[in-house]
């Protein structure tokens, strides 16, 4: 009885981490980004509906698991879908038409998807999201970074080039978000318990570098997909660059609210105020 | 027996309290936002900034904070300018949200008033304090300083337990955009009953590249270069505060490794003569030379945007030979391997001086262990171990003798 109790236990542990077949529809749409101060600039999305929305969808699977992918092309142009670091997914996708991928990870880690045509405009005008892959059942919070030149985007849309070597942003958002709005998210507010292992996802879907700085706290490199020797180094300070992930570990040794901000201090800024930028706070309990 | 035993326990606590004593450290810091500050060009600009003492101006950057790890380290911070209040953040300090130094989260010092900043100072490293009220503003106006916490014991040791070092310096990165320094940019908007006032940042379009406040000849005219000898070991630590990146390139006659990050050890050594440094960021960086020679830190500020080079500064390296064949014996030469490089075999040569615990290893490039020689204690004398089928990889390699816990000595190995 004993043993078969045992195999039982076994067996139920073995089911619980079985790869799974997951499916996800993606829509290219195009829309307006209206910033923290009210401005708006064209923009487009990869979302789960027809509907646009400024924020990129987050898609998560297991490791193992089978990621089926269809992306609709919504748009009136061609578009393209490719997933930073991972090989054989680079697609190009004509207006009203779809394309379906499948893509496996095979580690706890974070993989920025995005649309591969035209590079970098098509990105740059929000075309890009992340895939979390994790099988860990503790807390977690996610950043999509950005920057954003209103100018640009608007020339962009447009069909115009423009001169990357001129760059300079004027909005800079977590997942479609300025301060103070920012902190109303969930998924992407830190909230939780002193001792309480917490997982943050971040992904820069932007063009610049950016310098996160956590107050409070030094926290662990569980993955990064630029800098593999980097992980397990604590820190304060993550720089992230284009198009890269990190996986961080935080476990809070005491309670109280701490920003997190670019330390490229420019960037707490929108549209040239100061605090309207990338600017969060955690919040432990 | 037992009354015996008591006494020995006691008297052991009662040295051991004092061998490492928990001090406090006493800081005072004046705020000022009327300094003038000297660009390389002779050009004066307005700074904000933070003073030793009343009889003084603020320099950019502010006074560096020294304290032991242990030590209760209290600031007393009095604000003497008019205008906008002040804070102090302790960046990477980890200390409780009171003493955080964000305004609509803990406190502001208004004008004449005190502010009390207290905190334990955590693991030995590098550290930093600015003032967290408009901070893009108050950071570019110079209202920032090192905090460089040093071991329980106060040695040069990077921590404790660390490698030890015999010359320190430190390099602080910033940029200076003089159109930020004009009044209508200082004399920003302020009210005290807003959580944040919001302020109008100018286009960040920097002329000046700072390297501890100096830039061009103002670094070579206040002495900021590394002047050591081959076989000293140099603790060279990278702050950058500035909102730029920082590519720092060291002569690869240094030697460097990378052993630390925002006052934290690494978990893996980074062999690298080039550290790059963003905003916020600090590093830890070990450079021992083998020889003589004269050369330079090349330091590029790139923008963060554009990854355009906008600046470059050099700090000049001197590295001198031995005085004298003892001086060379005495400072070094510990170790060494022949032959190198090698085929098949090789002998690692060390001479102990002392009697002490007495670790060899062999490293790869990503300070990944290859092979551990010995880790015992050891009597004066001269020992040789041979390297013979543990290195299957043609490649480099490092060797490295530590007496007491501590990293003495690294041979560079090289596998044919």
């Amino acid at each position: 009885m004993k043993k078969i109790i045992t195999l039982l236990v076994f067996g139920c542990a073995v089911l619980s981490t079985r790869a799974v077949d997951v499916s996800e529809t993606l829509y290219i749409n195009r829309g307006e980004f209206v910033a923290s101060d009210g401005n708006a600039f064209a923009y487009m999305a990869f979302n789960r509906t027809q509907n646009f929305a400024k924020e990129n969808a987050i898609i998560e699977v297991g490791v193992d698991d089978n990621l089926e992918l269809k992306i609709i092309n919504n748009d009136t142009i061609v578009h393209g879908f490719n997933v930073k670091n991972y090989i054989g997914v680079d697609s190009e996708i004509q207006p009203g038409d779809s394309i379906t991928v499948t893509c496996s990870f095979s580690s706890e880690s974070v993989f920025v998807y995005y649309d591969s045509y035209n590079y970098p405009n098509n990105v740059y005008m929000g075309l890009s999201g992340m895939i979390v892959v994790s099988d860990n059942s503790f807390s977690k919070f996610y950043w999509n970074i950005k920057e954003h030149q209103q100018t640009y985007n608007d020339t962009i849309a447009k069909g115009y080039s423009v001169d990357w070597q001129s760059y300079y942003p004027d909005y800079f958002t977590i997942n479609g978000e300025s301060a103070p709005n920012i902190n109303i998210d969930t998924k992407a507010r830190v909230t939780g318990s002193v001792n309480e292992t917490i997982y943050l996802y971040i992904t820069n879907t932007g063009q610049s570098i950016h310098s996160m700085h956590f107050h409070g706290y030094h926290l662990e490199i569980m993955y990064s997909s630029k800098y593999t020797a980097h992980v397990g180094r604590s820190k304060d300070t993550f720089p992230i660059h284009s198009l890269e992930g990190l996986v961080l570990k935080l476990v809070p040794d005491k309670t109280g609210e701490y920003p997190v901000h670019d330390h490229n201090l420019v960037t707490v800024s929108g549209g040239g105020i100061y605090p309207m930028g990338m600017f969060i706070t955690m919040l432990i309990q | 027996m037992m009354k015996a035993l008591l006494t020995s326990y006691f008297v052991f606590v009662f040295c051991m309290v004092n061998v490492f004593a928990q001090n406090d450290v006493n800081v005072m810091l004046i705020v000022r936002n009327t300094g003038i500050k000297i660009l390389d060009n002779g050009d004066t600009i307005r700074v904000f900034g933070f003073a030793e003492n009343l009889g003084s101006q603020p320099d950019v950057p502010g006074v560096t904070i020294y304290a032991n790890e242990g030590d209760s380290v209290h600031i007393d911070l009095f604000n003497v300018s008019q205008g906008a209040p002040h804070t102090i953040h302790l960046h990477g300090l980890d200390v409780n949200q009171q003493n955080d130094g964000v305004p609509q989260l803990s406190f502001e010092v208004e004008h004449m008033d005190h502010g009390y900043y207290h905190f334990k100072a955590p693991h030995a490293g590098t550290y930093l304090y600015h003032c967290h009220v408009e901070s893009p503003i108050h950071v570019q106006a110079g209202m920032y300083g090192l905090v460089i916490i040093r071991p329980s014991d106060g040695s040069n040791t990077t921590w404790n337990g660390g490698p030890y070092y015999h010359k320190e310096l430190s390099l602080f990165m910033s940029e200076i955009d003089t159109v930020w320094h004009s009044d209508s940019v200082l004399n920003h908007p302020y009210d005290t009953s807003l959580a944040v006032t919001p302020a109008p940042l100018p286009i960040y379009n920097p002329q000046f590249f700072l390297v501890n406040g100096s830039s061009g000849q103002q670094l070579i005219d206040n002495s900021v270069e590394l002047n050591t000898q081959a076989a000293s070991r140099n603790y060279i630590r990278l702050t950058n505060i500035g909102y730029y990146g920082n590519r720092v390139i060291l002569p690869t006659a240094l030697n460097s490794k990378i052993i630390a990050s925002d006052g934290r050890s690494l978990p893996q050594v980074e062999y690298t003569d080039t550290v790059y440094v963003y905003p916020g960021e600090r590093y830890g960086v070990l450079a021992e030379a083998d020889i003589e020679f004269v050369d330079s830190i090349k330091i590029e500020y790139f923008d963060l945007n554009t990854y355009a080079v906008k600046g470059v500064e050099y700090i000049s390296v001197n590295v001198s030979g031995f005085n004298s064949v003892e001086e060379a014996v005495n400072s070094k030469n510990n170790l060494s391997v022949s032959p190198n490089p090698y085929a098949e075999k090789a002998i690692i040569t060390v001479k102990i001086v002392a009697e002490s615990l007495v670790s060899i290893q062999i490293i790869d490039v990503k300070g990944r262990l290859v092979k551990d020689f010995e880790n015992a204690q050891k009597a004066a004398g001269i020992y040789t171990y041979q390297i013979s089928n543990y290195i299957e990889t043609s490649g480099i390699y490092f060797v490295t003798l530590s007496l007491d816990g501590r990293v003495v000595e690294t041979q560079k190995l090289i596998k044919k």
